[in-house]
């Protein structure tokens, strides 16, 4: 279940010029970002911590890193183990922290990215145990608190999404929840969502299912419009949105909730 | 327009692809859809879901196909997803045998909880990498043979028989419908069908006010 990590070996050295090369924290004034911070609007695939490109630094560098942490976790919740999907959770903090312009912190990325991986998912941890799965704190539970977030602020929406189409939310916020997005968007897009996930004083899941239900109202046009099937292909490839509008969308929601 | 509803088939089959994780049901099934395959494919996490319109006997058959994730971990939730299936993809990797010999677990699976009369088809999948053998085709005729399924080598890379397995099962579905409401008509008439008409099957579709599948 460790298929995409795939080792080797090189001198440090090699490792963070490849790296700066790659990723662009490098002291190049012409970027738009300037110097300390990171380059997220043109993260290509290769660059994606997960990529099993040859080229890829990640994949040729760092892997067994984020391999590392995968196993510790796991034997650490032998109830849980390593579940697939783990790894997508894993990679953006990883990114974040090995691409930390400070080459002292990026040198501690595999210990920081840990203590982060585990702190996160001691809020999620329970979607990816079975034995929770019918449990109020499991992933079908998180699934019906989405429906009913919907219900309640978009109910037209909801009903011909769950009652005339019959499209199951399992069908898709299955992965938008276990996932916390990350395959939903390509990775600069997941890495915007995250920064208001991460620090929503409201807690990642809570932030986590309003971010959903306005992922659902920004398309509701096209999905009052659909069937089951281009429905629930529609919601299966979300297509790609303008993340701060869809961030501003969902922090209203909670607005209107509390008002 | 892209989103239209459409209802241009004749038929609407569901079908399931099931296996262990990592024998290529992913790639199989965007091979089938799109024609597509991607080494670097991401575990499939929950279902995922395609269709592809093609004909089978002259008629327009929808294929509503259901790829499930192959781990332990989410197998109680893909279960849910046989419901409806008239058939299913059984997938295992040639060059893992544990694939193979899991072949029996998931065929409990699907006899736990998908209809009894599921067509299903083994696909004993990656032929391409023919050199890494841990399968033999006669085994898994064999086995094939002893559990009542077809069963085909396949290679989603190399696009060999993935068009053939699907055509195959599809095939079979129709038969065994047309079959049925043949059996109907006759039942019905009480003296047996008279040359000329034509037969109504269960006019599935997936539009709002009926089942979005076929159920046998």
């Amino acid at each position: 279940s460790f298929g995409f990590l795939n080792v080797s070996v090189a001198s440090q050295s090699e490792i963070t010029r490849r790296l700066e090369k790659s990723v662009g924290c490098d002291n190049d004034e012409s970027k738009p970002e300037g110097r300390g911070l990171l380059s997220r609007s043109q993260i290509t695939h290769g660059e994606h911590p997960l990529s099993l490109g040859k080229s890829s630094v990640w994949n040729q560098f760092f892997q067994d890193a984020m391999r590392n942490i995968l196993i510790v976790f796991a034997k650490l919740n032998p109830g849980i183990r390593y579940v697939q999907g783990m790894n997508e959770i894993l990679a953006p903090l990883f990114y974040v922290f090995k691409n930390d312009p400070d080459v002292e912190m990026a040198a501690n990325a595999e210990a920081d990215t840990f203590f982060c991986f585990v702190e996160l998912l001691s809020g999620f941890r329970d979607h990816f145990c079975q034995q929770l799965d019918n449990s109020n704190v499991g992933i079908r539970s998180t699934i019906t608190r989405l429906s009913q977030l919907l219900k309640e602020h978009d109910e037209e929406l909801w009903r011909h999404l769950e009652v005339t189409t019959k499209v199951n939310p399992q069908f898709y916020a299955f992965r938008w929840i276990t996932l916390l997005l990350t395959q939903e968007f390509n990775f600069a897009d997941s890495l915007h969502i995250w920064d208001t996930l991460l620090s929503d004083p409201e807690g990642p899941l809570e932030t986590l299912l309003r971010v959903c239900c306005a992922m659902l109202i920004l398309i509701r046009r096209r999905l009052l419009a659909g069937d089951f099937t281009s429905n629930l292909k529609l919601l299966q490839h979300y297509p790609s949105a303008n993340i701060s509008h869809l961030l501003y969308v969902a922090n209203k929601l909670r607005t209107q909730a509390i008002g | 327009m892209a989103y239209k509803v459409d209802h241009e088939y004749d038929y609407l089959f569901k079908i399931v692809l099931i296996g262990d994780s990592g024998v290529g049901k992913s790639n199989i099934l965007s091979r089938f859809t799109r024609n597509e395959f991607c080494l670097e494919s991401k575990s499939t996490i929950g279902v995922e879901f395609a269709t592809r319109t093609l004909q089978v006997e002259g008629k327009t058959v929808k294929a509503q196909i259901w790829d499930t994730a192959g781990q332990e971990r989410y197998r109680a939730i893909t279960s849910a997803y046989y419901r409806g299936a008239v058939g299913a993809l059984l997938v295992y990797d040639i060059t893992k045998r544990q694939t193979f010999d899991n072949v029996l677990r998931w065929l409990r699976e699907l006899r736990d909880h998908a209809d009894s009369n599921i067509v299903i088809m083994m696909a004993g999948n990656k032929s391409d990498l023919n050199h890494l053998r841990a399968v033999s085709t006669e085994d898994a005729q064999s086995l094939a043979e002893s559990e009542g399924l077809s069963f085909m080598e396949t290679s989603a890379l190399e696009a060999f028989n993935i068009e053939k397995a699907f055509q195959t099962v599809l095939l079979d579905i129709y038969q065994i419908i047309r079959k049925k409401a043949l059996a109907a008509q006759e039942s019905a008439s009480g003296t047996g069908v008279p040359q000329g008409t034509t037969i109504n099957v269960n006019n599935m579709s997936d539009n709002a006010n009926k089942k979005p599948c076929c159920s046998t």
